[in-house]
């Protein structure tokens, strides 16, 4: 594997060589033109990250811009010069290939304030690394990575449920050997002829079971077990009337809060601005998608519908998941700044929904619970100074929401 | 025979009711929904159908309950912009940016109203985390979780970013600039001035 992979390189090498000898003098004479001096181009590599050229190019590959590797090949160094310096003039001056670079990538780089010498020394970097690629041991170690993943995650479950299988067959086995065991038991038994009429009953006993299925014990077992049953799916579904905890709506685009959220570890607030200022959370509008779509993923299909949302002025029709009751008033800003509770305690694991679902009940037995069991959160809050004076010199519990009226009818009906 | 149904009663309540519980697309059964749908405009909720809940309805332009958009408003939105023109008075006086998105060389004069206390830059620093760090790292260094898919976040210590004014830092996050979107219908320009002074303090590592 490895062998072949360098038998290809040198392969690659030598054809570079060869293009390198028999193409055309303008090419030569280029490459020629750029320093080789190791000192120039150390101090090219640390101009390419001092000007942060390595946030937007790379040598190999092309990142916000072009890739850098072969420049020399493809333009005049007095070109590359002039166009470093300041690249917005050359286009707004009509060079072709500066447009023909605009209208490929959509965008202008800043003015570089380099010197030649120090453009020079960038592309003495940029012509050592082509040539001496930096060696890849990415791919291997992300092998061994994964493959140690693996083997710390556990029992994985096949394996279980090869046990579990297994252990159903022995068990099945066990109950096949018993019965063939009763069966040459009692036939042993019938063939002996000196029996005592009581052995005799019980070897000759037969087992009906419609008989079993009729006896009053089982009738009023089972009749128990159903009556029991249904009462309680009736209650438990009575509750759950005017409840929509579970709901998990489909959403006009395929938005997952574990991609944006989990993964990527981007805080609510930054789309949902107005939880902290605000009643409502807020749905974020497409300008704030915008932020990042503007160039992550812009090929999928999903993404496309915001492109369309911005070009039509259209407001994407997300379907709302919480619809607390009209009759009822709550705040996100009150919860959030001044109470500090996390969004997950009354929206759930939200990081790891691919689909949003309403993960709280959202009934009031749910809100008092949690008006009774909370401390309200007086720490650095001059607001809450005499109140808490107040409750003290009556209790010894810390001051709870429902001591300052979280159980009050019109803090949220009126 | 009789009896026999009877005894099925039960079980046709059970699937009766399982049909209320919300799952999926559907939200289960409302009770009193009168008193769960909104008679005023609700920015964040809109029912467009005509008809839904005609069955309870006794508004008087005979159209459904639960009808809750404002036909005046384009796509029958219930919420809308401000007023053009008009200015919103914050508590603190601090007045709307009137600078357009080219004007970068005079918003780089505009000073930062805030002083530099260690309130504000610890609230700097809160902002920062949920608006910024995503792409620049939290250390300002472009190494957040989606500056590699992002690509193109320069590090804000490079030297052409390190001296670059609090105005013109202000502008940036207010307008974007090339690649960077503008964040300032997301951020007040009281929290965006904030972050400016936490920004700073990054760039002086």
């Amino acid at each position: 594997m490895l062998s072949k992979k360098l038998l290809v390189r040198f392969a690659t090498a030598c054809l570079f060589v060869c293009c390198f000898v028999f193409s055309g003098q303008q090419a030569f004479a280029q490459r020629d033109k750029i320093p080789t001096d190791e000192a120039i181009i150390k101090k090219g590599e640390g101009l390419f990250k001092e000007y942060i050229c390595n946030s937007c190019h790379a040598v190999d590959k092309k990142v916000v811009g072009p890739a850098l590797a072969g420049i020399y090949d493809r333009r005049e160094v007095d070109w590359i010069l002039s166009f470093v310096k300041s690249p917005g003039k050359m286009i707004n001056d009509g060079d072709p290939q500066a447009v023909a670079l605009f209208k490929e990538y959509n965008q202008v780089m800043p003015n570089q304030d380099l010197s030649d010498e120090q453009i020079l020394s960038i592309m003495a970097y940029v012509l050592h690394t082509e040539e001496n690629p930096p060696v890849e041991a990415a791919p291997i170690a992300t092998a061994t990575g994964a493959e140690g993943a693996a083997q710390s995650g556990g029992v994985p479950s096949e394996y279980l449920n090869v046990i579990m299988v297994t252990l159903i067959v022995v068990l099945v086995l066990l109950l096949v050997v018993l019965v063939i065991i009763i069966n040459f038991v009692s036939r042993y038994l019938k063939d002996k002829k000196q029996l005592s009429a009581e052995d005799e009953e019980i070897v000759n006993e037969k087992f009906s079971v419609s008989a079993f299925l009729r006896s009053p014990t089982v009738i009023g077992i089972v009749t128990f077990l159903v009556v029991t049953l249904a009462a309680k799916n009736v209650i438990d579904g009575l509750y759950t009337v005017g409840v929509q905890q579970g709901y998990a709506p489909t959403q006009p685009i395929a938005f997952s809060h574990e991609i944006h959220a989990g993964t990527y570890e981007i805080d609510c607030q930054y789309c949902h601005t107005g939880v902290e200022i605000a009643k409502s959370a807020n749905i974020p509008s497409v300008n704030i998608c915008m932020n990042c779509h503007s160039s992550i993923k812009t090929d999928s299909p999903e993404i496309q519908k915001l492109y369309a949302a911005q070009e039509s002025g259209k407001p994407i029709e997300w379907v709302r998941v919480h619809n607390l009751p009209d009759l009822a008033y709550f705040n996100h800003s009150q919860h959030v700044t001044v109470g500090e509770i996390e969004c997950q305690t009354c929206h759930g694991e939200i990081q790891e929904m691919a689909v949003v679902e309403q993960f709280a009940p959202l009934t009031m037995g749910w809100c008092i619970d949690c008006h009774r069991n909370t401390d309200v959160n007086t720490q650095g809050n001059g607001y809450y100074d005499k109140l808490v004076e107040m409750h003290n010199a009556t209790s010894k519990t810390p001051m709870k929401v429902a001591d300052i009226g979280g159980l009050e009818c019109a803090k949220c009906h009126y | 025979m009789l009896n026999r149904l009877k005894a099925f009663l039960p079980l046709i309540a059970i699937f009766a009711l399982a049909s209320c519980n919300a799952s999926g697309d559907n939200p289960g059964t409302e009770y009193a929904p009168q008193m769960y749908h909104s008679i005023p405009y609700e920015p964040l909720t809109q029912i467009k159908e005509k008809d839904r809940g005609e069955w309870l309805s006794n508004r008087e332009d005979g159209l459904g309950e639960f009808y809750n958009s404002n036909p005046n408003n384009a796509y029958e939105q219930n919420v809308k912009l401000p007023v053009a023109g008009t200015v919103r008075r914050t508590a603190d006086g601090v007045l709307p940016y009137r600078l357009g998105k080219d004007d970068i060389e005079a918003a780089s004069l505009v000073e930062n109203p805030l002083p530099e206390t260690p309130e504000i830059l610890a609230e700097g620093k809160r902002l920062y985390e949920l608006y910024c760090d995503h792409c620049h790292g939290t250390t300002g260094q472009a190494d957040g979780l989606v500056s590699p898919v992002f690509q193109g976040v320069p590090p804000y210590t490079a030297p052409a970013l390190r001296n670059l004014s609090e105005g013109h830092i202000f502008h940036v996050i207010t307008y974007g600039i090339r690649r960077m979107g503008a964040h300032g219908s997301q951020i007040s320009p009281e929290k965006r001035w904030k972050i400016v002074k936490y920004v700073k303090q990054l760039q002086q590592k």
